[in-house]
């Protein structure tokens, strides 16, 4: 007897699917490894040609051919879905994709029971998010009427209400949670979830948690045009509920999910694991909710605390369900930290990047003229080449010889604007110099770009000075410094973003906007070139060990098969009368190379050029029911 | 070793043998040491390492930063020295960041240990006994606006704060300097100067090529009915034709834009049958009651077919003011939207609003049905072309704001039961069927041929007046529809 749930397959949401072209290759078997059937969830990302991250994801994809992966892309804007997509490897096995961006109606319109239980989700989800901050004890304990401002500086809340209050967040999370599955349960088994979550239902429920005793303060400031627009915004991030992606033959014929970046990302991942048991990987190179934070422009403050928080509480169900969670750096891994992330669980994945431009720089570190600094990057006033001109003035007065190169593209109007800034302030720095009295001076401040004749390539621009130099106030993972490391340069930083993480001890690090500091690392390390070869060498061995693609690529191939085996996926497999078929799936079925699947003992027949025409194995070997009609509809679909 | 600021801050090392020994392995040829053993130090234990060894634990320091002021000049320095990474530690401060000790000590990853120097009095002056107060000051925007800690700790890390220069302000990190910034704020009132947003650009405001498009069907209706009275035979045949494709194609142009345009799929074929009964449908059921009809119409109110104009006339004149009321609606609905405090209060405005504009449409088609009236000579047929302006204005301002559903239903229904009457009329004329046509003969009987149309409009356009003034005074129906490009 199937006892499973019914589950009706309501192609809700416009979504496609597709075999990448080309011809199909055997999987290269590999000595204790497994092969794992992975999907890979995007947002405005992977597939697409202007998505962000696309690159990383194309190495992983790229570099770990023996598994296989189905891409789950949702497409943030029209413009991007129009532009297309890279082209994809043949261990790409399917592609999904669906709007983020359309306005969506699957004209269902709910019946009376589907309307309570809508109601009661929604309104649940409300509650909570109106309710505090995660993570943030003091925050929920500011929202209780005149609380907030009698708390004075410095007094935090006292132990016993801190511990109150972490339970009653750990209560809050529970209550988010079984919010979103109930909204979920709902799109599968009734649709309409668009309509709904737009209707005034939605908007009456919002209003009803805003002035609802312990609401946050910014939340009983809402008023009805921010409650329309949370609605609408709610909806917007709550699409992936109303995708037909979590049936057996889709997400839950993966064996993990691994969500690209955290938010809506995450939202397929959280419940293929909520309604097929499917383990989440959750990588994220920039926080989510502090994207989110910085992104959101100027409005109201009750829309931005209500939407921080339905950020806040998915990154943090997002982090208390997933099976590992891969910071790129330790920033990011202090926020995810923050929200709720459990130790255990935090493996930092560094960024990889592609040594082989860098290589002959690298290993060449001689040809560099020992004078010269250069500073590499996009120039906006982040940068600080202000900063950076005070502070070679020093150097100059220490070391007449010395010379910068500027080298670097302005980013937008701005960074004209603060690029002619610059020169304007170089030009007075630093008057023109002549070697005699017959030669045509030069200014040792030089403004150049990449792709000139002296500067083809990035690795010519490290190549050309003895020492690079970093000057930003503001930074991020700073790939730059890893490429300057890659060449082997010797580097002097300002303490800013990821650059400790990164640059480790093979270089010098001063604090940002302090000229004389960077100033007198420089000249300590111009004067030293036995020094500087040094640290140029253990830079490169640093930067070659960290952040190399490969590293990046191992480091995701070791984490699939620690999740795979932690928690591998159970699937009863049930025959045609509808019994658990015992040993239905052995544990061969994880062995490298397609043990059970005759079309691929054909095309090993065949020889590894001849092209795949049925079901990969994992479509037939895989999912649940070992009886026709699923076999049959995938081999019809592919 | 002895500054003054450093008798109260217990966390900070006080001797060289203070630091561990990797630190001291440190100094510029360490360099490749530190490397070593930088394969799992760069794990993310990096910064929890250098946060410990630089900066003590929360506990310890909360207490004192909001207590007593310190004489804390004399930090710079103090943090000197490489910290296994090779570079200047944990615990530079503001101070320190313009004396000179730091300065270098800043620079070369440990190699100047004996960076301290007697503070500058500019120094003693800057970092007085509460640092965070001069950070709250710079950031007073960020922390006023900000809803919860996090935000504010994202904003200060887009200003280039880490957890090492939160260190400087005694904090372990930025989290926690984002939690007491966020406590320090006063929120007083605590009704944030809500900024009244600049009226909006009035959406499809009175712009020449709107107006013109309103006025469009009518000029052309009025022109193809002039045309009809002056033509005659074939001419008029094709004045007729001519007439109705362009008033057709123009009321379509009319509706792709402005406050009556929607994206939802139209109603049009029902809108065309009744207004096509509107036209023709009065003469023919007078004829059907008395056995004609007789003829083919000829496009003149006495021919055997009797043209009714003025009702469609009227109804493309109105076509204009229905865009200034739907306008109107609109504009007061959104302003509404923006002053209203909840959303029964919301539903509340907004109902006397929609009777408002609904009625100032009626008052509109009224005079120009008088009008055209007039103008023609013909009865202005008031009940019938009113009711069936009321329904399809109520009609399109429901699919405008999406309630698709009920309009077309409506329409639907009226048409059907107008094409009923007829067909029960013709069907009485079969022998044995004559109850068919009894009720529809009664009608006319007490109504004259106005009767049909106007009950059915009528019914129709009550119930959608009772419908819209449901669904459109809910706050959704007039959510802004946002679309990303």
């Amino acid at each position: 007897m199937d006892n499973r749930p019914s589950r009706h397959l309501l192609v809700r949401i416009r979504s496609s699917r597709c075999e990448p072209p080309g011809q199909r290759r055997l999987t290269k078997r590999e000595i204790g490894g497994a092969r794992v059937r992975i999907g890979l969830l995007t947002e405005g990302g992977y597939p697409y040609v202007s998505g962000e991250a696309g690159l990383w994801c194309d190495r992983l994809v790229r570099g770990l051919e023996q598994h296989e992966f189905d891409v789950y892309a949702l497409s943030r804007t029209e413009r991007e879905e129009a532009e297309g997509w890279v082209p994809l490897p043949s261990q790409v096995g399917r592609v999904r994709t669906a709007p983020l961006w359309e306005t969506v109606d699957d004209g269902i319109v709910h019946g009376r029971r589907a309307r309570r239980r809508f109601a009661e989700s929604y309104g649940d989800l409300a509650m909570a998010l109106c309710t505090g901050a995660p993570g943030d004890p003091s925050a929920s304990l500011a929202g209780e009427p005149g609380a907030g401002p009698a708390e004075g500086p410095g007094e935090g809340p006292g132990r016993e209400s801190a511990e109150a209050s972490e339970g009653r967040s750990a209560l809050e999370a529970d209550r988010f949670a079984s919010a979103l599955y109930g909204l979920a349960e709902l799109a599968r088994d009734e649709g309409g979830l668009p309509a709904a979550l737009r209707s005034e239902t939605a908007v009456r429920a919002l209003e009803r948690a805003c002035r609802a005793p312990g609401a946050h303060r910014a939340a009983r400031e809402a008023r009805v045009p921010d409650l329309l627009t949370v609605a609408a915004r709610l909806e917007r991030a709550l699409r992936p509920l109303s995708l037909d992606w979590y049936e057996d033959d889709d997400l839950g014929s993966v064996d993990l999910c691994h969500a690209t970046s955290g938010g809506t990302a995450a939202l397929p991942g959280l419940l293929a694991r909520h309604f097929c048991d499917v383990p989440l990987l959750v990588t994220e190179y920039g926080v989510r909710l502090r994207t989110h934070y910085l992104t959101e422009p100027d409005s109201s403050p009750a829309i931005r605390a209500l939407l921080a928080a339905f950020h806040g509480r998915l990154a943090t169900e997002t982090y208390r369900r997933a099976a590992v969670i891969t910071p790129g750096n330790t920033h990011a891994r202090r926020w995810q930290e923050r929200c709720g992330a459990d130790r255990a669980k935090l493996r930092t994945v560094h960024p990889g990047m592609d040594a082989t431009p860098f290589a002959e720089a690298g290993e060449f570190p001689d040809c560099a003229d020992p004078q010269t600094l250069v500073w590499v990057g996009r120039v906006e006033p982040a940068k600080d080449l202000v900063s950076l001109l005070h502070a070679f003035a020093e150097v100059r007065r220490a070391e007449p010889a010395a010379r910068l190169r500027i080298v670097g593209t302005p980013s937008g109007p701005e960074g004209a604007a603060y690029l002619a800034h610059c020169k304007g302030l170089a030009a007075q720095l630093f008057p023109d110099e002549a070697d005699g009295p017959h030669a045509v001076g030069r200014n040792p401040v030089s403004f150049e770009e990449i792709g000139g004749p002296e500067l083809p390539s990035r690795a010519d621009a490290y190549a050309a000075g003895a020492l690079v130099v970093l000057s930003s106030v503001v930074e991020g993972f700073p790939s730059g410094l890893v490429e300057a490391m890659l060449c082997g340069r010797a580097t002097v930083s300002t303490d800013v973003g990821a650059v400790v993480e990164a640059i480790g001890g093979t270089g010098l690090v001063v604090p940002p906007r302090n000229p004389r500091a960077l100033a007198e690392a420089c000249v300590a390390l111009l004067r030293d070139p036995e020094r500087r070869e040094r640290l140029g060498a253990a830079a490169r061995a640093r930067a070659l060990e960290l952040f190399t693609v490969e590293q990046n690529v191992a480091a995701f191939h070791g984490i699939y098969l620690e999740i795979l085996a932690r928690t591998p996926v159970r699937r009863v497999l049930l025959d045609d009368t509808g019994e658990p078929l015992p040993f239905g799936v052995p544990a061969e079925a994880h062995v490298p190379g397609r043990w059970s699947d005759p079309v691929a003992r054909v095309a090993a027949r065949g020889g590894p050029g001849e092209p795949r025409s049925g079901p990969p194995g994992w479509a037939t070997d895989g999912p649940v029911r070992a009886t026709a009609p699923v076999s049959a509809t995938e081999g019809a679909a592919r | 070793m002895s500054g003054i600021g450093e008798l109260d801050r217990p966390e900070t090392p006080r001797s060289p043998g203070a630091w561990d020994p990797r630190s001291r392995t440190c100094p510029s040829d360490g360099t490749v040491t530190a490397e070593s053993s930088d394969g799992d130090a760069s794990h993310p234990g990096v910064a929890e390492t250098d946060r410990g060894r630089g900066v003590p634990p929360a506990e310890d320091r909360r207490p004192e930063r909001s207590g007593r002021p310190r004489a804390g000049a004399g930090r710079d320095g103090v943090g000197l020295g490489c910290d296994g990474h090779g570079h200047a530690g944990g615990s530079r401060d503001g101070a320190g960041r313009e004396g000179t000790g730091a300065r270098e000590g800043g620079v070369a990853g440990g190699e100047i240990r004996d960076g301290r120097r007697s503070p500058s009095p500019s120094a003693g002056r800057r970092s007085a006994a509460d640092p965070v107060k001069g950070l709250l000051h710079r950031h007073r925007d960020l922390c006023e606006r900000a809803v919860d800690p996090l935000e504010i700790a994202a904003g200060l890390e887009a200003h280039g704060l880490t957890d090492r220069t939160a260190a400087r302000f005694r904090h372990r990190d930025v989290f926690s300097l984002a939690e007491e910034m966020y406590a320090r704020v006063p929120r007083g009132g605590d009704t944030p100067a809500r900024t009244e947003d600049a009226p909006a650009p009035r959406p499809g405001g009175p712009r020449a090529a709107g107006v013109v498009l309103a006025v469009l069907p009518g000029v052309l209706c009025a022109a193809a009915v002039v045309g009809l009275r002056l033509s005659d035979g074939r001419p008029r045949l094709i004045v007729a034709a001519v007439g109705v494709l362009a008033v057709i194609l123009a009321l379509g142009a009319a509706l792709r834009r402005g406050p009556l345009s929607s994206a939802t799929r139209s109603t049009s074929a029902w809108t065309c049958w009744l207004v096509g009964y509107a036209l023709l449908g009065d003469g023919l059921l007078r004829d059907a009651v008395t056995g004609g009809p007789d003829g083919l119409p000829d496009g003149s109110a006495a021919g055997p077919w009797p043209v009714t104009v003025v009702p469609v006339l009227a109804l493309a004149l109105s076509y204009a003011p229905a865009v200034g009321c739907a306008h109107l609606f609109v504009a007061g609905a959104r302003r509404k939207l923006s002053s209203s405090r909840g959303l029964a209060d919301f539903s509340a405005s907004v109902r006397p609003l929609l009777l408002g504009t609904f009625a100032l449409y009626m008052g509109a088609l009224a005079a120009l049905l008088a009008l055209t009236g007039a103008a023609l000579g013909e009865p202005a047929a008031h009940p019938q072309a009113l009711t069936l302006g009321a329904l399809l204005l109520l009609a399109r301002l429901l699919t405008v704001h999406g309630h698709t559903h009920a309009a077309t239903l409506v329409l639907a229904a009226t048409a059907t039961a107008e094409a009923a009457a007829l067909a029960t009329l013709f069907a009485g004329r079969l022998p044995g069927f004559g109850l068919l046509s009894a009720p529809v003969e009664a009608l006319v009987a007490v109504c004259g041929p106005a009767g049909v149309p106007t009950a059915a409009c009528g019914i129709g356009a009550v119930t959608l007046l009772v419908h819209a003034s449901r669904r459109l005074t809910r706050a959704s129906a007039h959510a802004p529809t946002e679309r990303t490009p």
